[in-house]
């Protein structure tokens, strides 16, 4: 564990409805016993939003906040760390009877837990708005308790799994051993694990790259060493130094022609591995992000995922295409080259060495410097392309408000911030590279001055030849050394993608199946939900004890506001999300218990946000049954009115539609989806505002459709046009997340609630825009009485 | 207000501007702010600013419980200087910000950015994922947010040490 980084104990690794056995030790030094405890949460500010360390627990007698500090002590490698040291300096209780109820209000950086008493709210404790969701899980346990002796919450976290199974540390409860004893944990290893069916190919290429580095290093040798004390010193006759000279430049050729065919086959080989390599780590990250859920994508924007296919794909494969070869190359020239300069001269080398430190330091101090400024004009190059991105996908708006100059002024702003980023770079590197030359050529000055003084004091045998190689090699240090001071950085950047793709990888989809899932051949579409919950962030409930019920082959319709949680209902029953406390069953099974494949495949679901693949208007209709035959294409598409404005197009049911194909408008585009959803033939279909991008006169000819379609199958409708729900067994309005009326048509007309109140509103709209009630909003069988009360 | 709006919907569009005149505030037993808005007395009210970052006491939006609109104070300085203090302290007790005094360090490790900071005398570690989008800008100042949703406050970027300030410049653009 790092120095800065969290401790290795936060409680909440624990049962989190538990309070850990250091903390009740240090109460009952305090003589309070935790033995009835029912619930307890962490908490970490106190009353006056100052950090502190506290702990929330209850019985069946009081509320108990102890306050007080925890120390975590930083383990040894490896090995369990020791308890935390807990001092509870204050214990507030207060007598459940005193508490009407506990609310955990969400702040803007900070929550509060609030008690009711007496229907006065009392304030008890802050919390950091990262503890919001145990907290708000603590009031509703409380809540809970209180009324019905249940928490109603199902305990999470046990101490049984997520231990190392080597030193007994907590780990994530999906794997075995802690991040000291993880074998897999390096992301070098993991990569490299990629490479592992190849390894022969692998071994041949790794071979082939130190000799071509062995290659490098001999030139010098035979062209500056031989050249100068077998051919240019004088002292053979020119025969045989013109022979000398022949064999040398044959050597030399050689040499070269020899590096070629070593290139030749270390590329050739590298270039038909690593698109491999590459296209199995496509692979995966493809693979998980289909099993990954819905939350997931919600969760991340979909460039950045965008990005984890193709730009940190990239990133590793250039890393390794470019990087490693140049690094086994660089490397092994490295150690060649001071092997060839020691065997020549030892103390020369030695000279040579002594200041070779200078400039590999000042190499990475350059840059250091670099990088802060390639940072910032990488900055400023990613904000300048999104405001001309941002400019062309807003062009019709810009246009329609006469905006132009104005965005001509914010794209020149974001220009000049390029520009001077892009200057101050130029400048720094235009005047520090010259620099760094010098240091170079000072190194060589060095090493000619004591080459000089030995050669002309004929010590160790150095002559004109061995210097002049000397001088090579230390020049052919400078391009190795430069390459390692940077690389570091480079890996950083392909971990960095290695990582962002291994975060994939082993992501856990929310939605998993179990083990013994049920599967669902033949099923009668009865749907049951039960005290259902769920919210998408902590304290947030989007649906909050809500039951339903739609007995199987009826229509239930479900109305409300925007925001009520209408859609919600809809993914909670394809189980899209699962929910957080109650249920959702189909023929009585619930939906966690059912195999995935059966459950999506017998639910067919027409959402408001509609998506079209890339593909012919065919493929897509044909989506959910890609054997259906060009006549159950049809079929659909006329049930869905989707024929008539398919067969206007020039293309027919082979237009291409999707990115880069075919612009279809909101109600077209929904009608193939719902094409698509009626050759699925489902036995539950969920329809979400299904009909809202239509004009009245197809919304009309499609109710009739589906009219048809929902004959013998559970048809659960969302709306807020409540003509589109005229048709429904049962009514359903929702707001914030609850049921607020219950019933038939009639009968929550007749109740002159809140459905009431929907309907007089449309049925007023469509009056003032001289439509009157020609929609159907009005009860065709509505009484005498009611219209008179209107 | 343009003629066009006008005719939309008068409900709708009404908004309920709230001075001292018609407006007065309370303190409840347990600190809790309460106000008499045009007679009628609300045990609780709650305060949001519609532009926290660069007007923090300027148009602020009263709300019950319930979270149905009582009205918007335009500038809380019409108010008394004890009125003004309990529409300060329920403001800043709901934008309450831990502040900053000191950045001990910050490492960047696979796009996330490990805060090690000292909030007056307590040392506290957080992580900023992607920097860029989870800083807010504001007068000589900003907020940080981390991977939790939790706000940092620097009010003044001049003002902290110059370590803490080499810390953190390299990655403020």
């Amino acid at each position: 564990m790092k120095k800065g980084f969290p401790p290795p104990f936060p409680p909440e690794r624990e049962n989190k409805n538990k309070l850990p056995p250091w903390v009740i030790r240090a109460l009952e030094e305090k003589g309070l016993s935790a033995e009835g405890l029912v619930f307890a949460c962490f908490c970490d500010m106190d009353n006056v939003a100052l950090y502190k360390d506290s702990w929330l627990f209850f019985d069946n007698k009081g509320l108990y906040i102890a306050s007080g500090t925890q120390e975590t002590v930083k383990p040894k490698r490896g090995h369990v760390p020791p308890e935390p040291k807990v001092t509870i300096e204050k214990i507030q209780s207060i007598p459940v009877g005193d508490i009407d109820s506990l609310t955990a209000e969400r702040y803007t950086s900070t929550g509060r837990l609030v008690m009711s008493e007496n229907g006065e709210d009392v304030p008890l404790t802050y919390f950091s708005l990262g503890k919001i969701g145990d907290l708000d899980e603590f009031a509703r346990a409380f809540n809970s308790y209180k009324e019905t002796g249940e928490t109603g919450i199902t305990p999470r976290m046990d101490d049984g799994p997520g231990k190392c199974k080597k030193c007994g540390a907590p780990c994530p409860p999906d794997k075995d051993f802690c991040r000291e004893h993880d074998k897999n944990k390096g992301t070098a290893v993991r990569l490299l694990k990629f490479f592992g069916t190849h390894s022969i190919q692998i071994a041949i290429i790794l071979a082939l790259m130190v000799m071509n580095a062995a290659a490098q290093v001999f030139v010098p040798q035979l062209s500056t060493r031989s050249l100068y004390d077998n051919v240019l010193s004088g002292g053979s006759p020119l025969e045989q130094s013109i022979k000398a000279l022949g064999v040398l430049v044959l050597s030399v050729v050689g040499l070269r022609v020899l590096k070629t065919v070593i290139t030749i086959i270390q590329d050739y080989m590298s270039a038909s591995i690593m698109p491999r390599i590459m296209y199995d780590i496509k692979v995966r990250i493809f693979e998980a992000m289909q099993r990954l859920s819905v939350g997931f994508y919600s969760s991340k924007q979909t460039g950045s995922l965008m990005d984890r296919v193709t730009r940190d794909a990239n990133n590793i494969y250039w890393f390794f295409t470019d990087g490693v070869p140049r690094l086994i190359i660089d490397g092994a020239m490295i150690i060649g080259i001071l092997i060839v300069m020691f065997t020549m001269s030892w103390k020369l080398s030695l000279i040579a060495l002594i200041t070779t430190p200078i400039l590999f330091l000042t190499l990475v101090l350059g840059d250091r410097l670099f990088r802060r400024m390639h940072h910032r004009v990488w900055v400023m190059r990613s904000r300048a392309r999104s405001l001309v991105s941002d400019n062309i996908n807003g062009q019709r708006v810009i246009k329609a408000f006469a905006k132009e100059n104005d965005e001509y002024g914010h794209f020149e702003k974001e220009s000049d911030a390029v520009r001077d980023a892009e200057v101050r770079l130029g400048v720094a590197e235009a005047t520090l590279f010259p620099i760094l030359d010098i240091f170079v050529l000072l190194l060589t000055t060095v090493v000619l001055a004591f080459g000089g003084v030995m050669v002309a004091k004929s010590e160790g045998n150095m002559t004109t030849g061995t210097l002049l190689s000397f001088i090579v090699y230390v020049n052919m240090l400078k391009e190795p050394f430069g390459f390692l001071s940077w690389i570091s950085n480079w890996w950083s950047r392909c971990s960095d993608s290695a990582q962002r793709v291994f975060e994939i990888a082993d992501a856990m989809p929310d939605i998993t199946e179990k083990e013994d899932a049920v599967g669902l051949e033949n099923i009668r579409g009865e749907v049951e939900i039960n005290e259902l919950e769920f919210e998408y962030e902590p304290a947030r409930p989007v649906i909050n004890k809500l039951s339903l019920h739609a007995p199987a082959g009826t229509m239930l319709g479900i109305v409300g506001k925007t925001g009520a949680g209408k859609t919600t209902i809809a993914n909670l029953i394809a189980r899209l999300y699962d929910a957080k406390e109650g249920s959702v069953k189909i023929d009585g099974i619930d939906v966690r218990d059912l195999k995935l494949a059966d459950l999506r495949r017998n639910i067919g679901l027409v959402s408001q946000d509609i998506y079209l693949f890339i593909g012919s208007i065919a493929d897509n209709i044909r989506y959910a049954k890609p054997d259906a035959t060009m006549d159950e294409v049809i079929a659909a598409a006329k049930a869905a009115c989707a024929h008539d404005f398919i067969m206007k197009l020039p293309d027919g049911y082979e237009t291409r539609v999707g990115a880069g194909g075919q612009s279809l408008s909101g109600g077209e585009k929904q009608r193939v989806s719902i094409a698509r959803t009626i050759i699925q033939n489902p036995k539950i279909l969920i329809l979400d505002e299904a009909t809202a991008a239509m004009d009245t006169e197809t919304e009309r000819n499609i109710q009739a459709s589906l009219g048809l379609l929902t004959q013998g199958r559970t048809t659960i409708a969302i709306a807020h046009r409540l003509s589109t729900l005229r048709d429904s067994d049962y009514l359903a309005v929702i707001d914030e997340g609850k049921i607020v009326e219950y019933g038939t048509y009639q009968e929550l007309i007749k109740l002159k609630g809140e459905f009431y109140r929907l309907y007089k509103i449309q049925a007023e709209a469509l009056k003032t825009i001289g439509i009157g009630d020609t929609e159907g909003v009005f009860a065709p069988d509505e009484t005498e009485e009611e219209k008179h009360d209107d | 207000m343009t003629d066009a709006i006008q005719t939309i919907s008068p409900e709708t569009l009404k908004t309920e501007y709230l001075s001292a005149e018609n407006c007065e505030f309370f303190a409840s037993a347990h600190g809790f702010l309460g106000s008499k808005i045009k007679g009628k007395e609300y045990k609780r009210v709650i305060l949001t600013r519609a532009l926290p970052l660069t007007e923090p006491d300027k148009y602020i939006c009263i709300t019950d419980v319930e979270k149905t609109e009582l009205g918007i104070i335009e500038d809380t300085s019409v108010f008394s200087p004890e009125q003004k203090k309990l529409i300060d302290d329920e403001l800043s007790r709901r934008y309450f910000c831990p502040v900053i005094t000191e950045i001990k360090s910050i490492k960047e490790k696979f796009g996330n950015f490990y805060f090690d900071v000292m909030i007056g005398d307590f040392k506290k570690n957080f992580t900023v994922k992607n920097l860029n989008k989870n800083i807010r800008y504001h007068g000589e100042g900003f907020d940080l947010i981390d991977v939790d949703g939790n706000r940092y406050r620097i009010p003044d970027f001049k003002a902290i040490s110059p370590k803490s300030r080499r810390n953190l410049e390299p990655y403020l653009y």
